[in-house]
């Protein structure tokens, strides 16, 4: 079987040669990998270790397209800018993680009124059309499944006014929270309209969604159905009607949003973060009949770099996540630089190995 | 008395912060936590059972919930944000030493970490069992961990890391205040850490929620 017509399959849970394979690393992680010598020069993950997916991220949903992110601050780690939301935001320069929120222009309905929902337009120049059509090509090359990706409407929203805010204001303003939702559920809508139309379809959506904290989501899955449920509906519907399969990403224990989630049509989750909470075979048991599943596989197992430790978990979910056909092999978030290069590889090895049909 | 410190508890375990919040539509009206904490030190109730029997008792029933799951982030923030209203009233008497803390908790997030959602919420509802905290932000360092500690004699300590690439940064905290400061408690939390983790690094504790920091704590 093609990547292509194996991740199909997968999705759907149809019967296929063997479980799928795909991982997300830290950028240390494929720094360190090259510089020990072990990934050739110019040789992408992708190709190195026979990724069945391959995503392309070809949308910019900031509030000002045209402002120039405005530096704070500068330290030798660590850089403080301003954003096109009004954002003030943290990042790390050594490694790639989430932003510290250390200020927001938007702090009520007023200020998303006046400084980010106006310039929320289906503009063409957010889209990288060409990105896109770059890895829609190389994907078909390489027989890849191909999706777009992008976030979703609650990764949408706290980049503008924080989490706190934002979960505040389901309490305190929800009628503001359900607009920004329907603001870019819609934008989102518009935007694969217009880059499919000219583009072509991809072969899936992965949509990015961290909703869950340690052994808890940050809302209820009666809030998920009232505010971030009709903003998964609004894109997932055209997708549907497309015959396009829909992962959803998020980190975090998001167990008691699955029910949620399978209503607004997400087709398989990912990432099923362990550490987090997440139980893959206790996710497969309840809807391993309705819904795929990507990763769910310990990282924290991994870089013990103890073999047998990586084989008990290999061996004691595979087994049995590979019954519906529903699975793709990768780690619970992404490999950060302490796996060494010979545990991953050993990983994704016997993990297909135990996974073949 | 008893009265009045119920229905500041309830404020709180409610999230209602003053008159003219909204939240929640039920309370649409009703004086919030701002009015009846200054309403009851009017009254002559003293700083320290206002704290106590009041601003306390009702996080703790939030808290409890959170726990249990029954109630969600926004519950908690509302919550927090309703004690900081109550609170405000009360911080010229502890300035004074009218009312008392429990104790002083530092808290933040270990060196090359800047996740601050978990963090926060902890400090928040540490606050609101009655404790003084001191949040050092995110991406600190163990030495300013250590100053912290040493200007606030008998303070215990809360490391908070959501990356498992920044774990070891806390086990340098870890040692380097137990080791400067012998007898300083401290507790770890965050998504990739377990109670096996905290014992290896010699912290004195693990908790997977805010309540279980609070109950740390007062033990």
């Amino acid at each position: 079987m093609t990547s292509i017509e194996r991740i199909g399959n997968i999705l759907r849970r149809k019967p296929v040669d063997r479980i799928g394979v795909f991982e997300h690393f830290w950028g240390d992680t494929h720094k360190k990998w090259s510089s020990e010598g072990h990934l050739p020069e110019g040789v992408p993950l992708e190709d190195h270790f026979g990724f069945d997916l391959q995503l392309c991220w070809p949308f910019n949903l900031v509030g000002k397209l045209d402002f120039q992110p405005e530096t704070i601050e500068e330290t030798e780690e660590t850089i403080l800018q301003r954003d096109g939301n009004g954002a003030v935001l943290r990042r790390h320069k050594l490694h790639d993680s989430t932003p510290e929120h250390v200020d927001f222009l938007v702090k009520d309905r007023a200020g998303w009124e006046e400084h980010v929902k106006p310039f929320l337009t289906p503009d063409r120049r957010r889209i990288n059309f060409e990105a896109y059509r770059e890895a829609k090509k190389l994907a078909a090359e390489k027989q890849r499944f191909f999706c777009w990706s992008g976030v979703g409407v609650f990764e949408c929203m706290h980049p503008v006014c924080g989490h706190q805010e934002m979960l505040m204001a389901m309490l305190t303003d929800p009628g503001w929270v359900k607009d920004m939702v329907n603001t870019y559920a819609q934008l989102t809508a518009d935007l694969m309209e217009i880059l499919f139309a000219e583009e072509g379809w991809p072969d899936g959506i992965w949509f990015y969604e961290d909703m869950g904290l340690k052994g808890r989501p940050f809302i209820s899955l009666d809030m998920y159905r009232e505010f971030i449920q009709p903003g998964h509906r609004t894109p997932i519907a055209i997708c549907a009607a497309n015959g396009l399969p829909v992962i959803m990403h998020s980190c975090g224990y998001v167990e008691p949003l699955v029910p949620g989630m399978m209503e607004s049509g997400v087709d398989c989750l990912q990432v099923i973060e362990v550490k987090a909470g997440m139980d893959l075979l206790r996710l497969h048991a309840d809807y391993g009949d309705r819904l795929s599943f990507i990763g769910g596989m310990d990282v924290r197992v991994l870089y013990t770099n103890d073999r047998a430790a990586i084989e008990r978990e290999l061996a004691g979910k595979i087994p049995e996540v590979k019954r519906h056909y529903g699975y793709v092999l990768h780690s619970d978030h992404s490999i950060p630089d302490q796996v060494e290069y010979e545990s991953y590889r050993y990983f994704v090895e016997r993990g297909l190995e135990l996974g073949t049909y | 008395m008893a009265d009045l410190l119920e229905q500041i508890a309830v404020c709180i375990e409610r999230g209602k912060v003053n008159a003219n919040s909204s939240y929640p539509p039920d309370m649409k009206g009703q004086e919030g936590a701002d009015e009846l904490v200054k309403k009851a030190l009017a009254d002559g109730i003293a700083p320290d059972d206002v704290l106590s029997k009041g601003l306390v008792v009702g996080m703790g029933r939030v808290g409890q919930k959170f726990s249990e799951n029954k109630v969600f982030v926004p519950d908690l923030l509302m919550a927090a944000k309703a004690m900081s209203a109550g609170m405000a009233h009360l911080k010229p008497y502890f300035e004074s030493g009218q009312a008392h803390h429990k104790g002083v908790f530092v808290i933040g997030t270990v060196q090359g970490d800047l996740h601050d959602i978990g963090k926060n919420l902890v400090a928040m509802v540490v606050e609101g069992g009655g404790w003084k905290v001191i949040d050092l932000g995110v991406d600190v360092s163990p030495e300013k961990f250590l100053s912290a500690v040493q200007e606030n004699p008998g303070a215990a300590v809360g490391l908070s890391a959501l990356l498992t690439t920044t774990m070891v940064n806390m086990e340098k905290t870890v040692k380097l205040v137990k080791e400067t400061v012998p007898g300083t408690k401290v507790i770890v939390g965050g998504a990739p850490l377990t109670a096996e983790f905290a014992n290896k690094i010699g912290a004195d504790g693990y908790s997977p929620d805010p309540q279980g920091a609070i109950a740390f704590l007062s033990a």
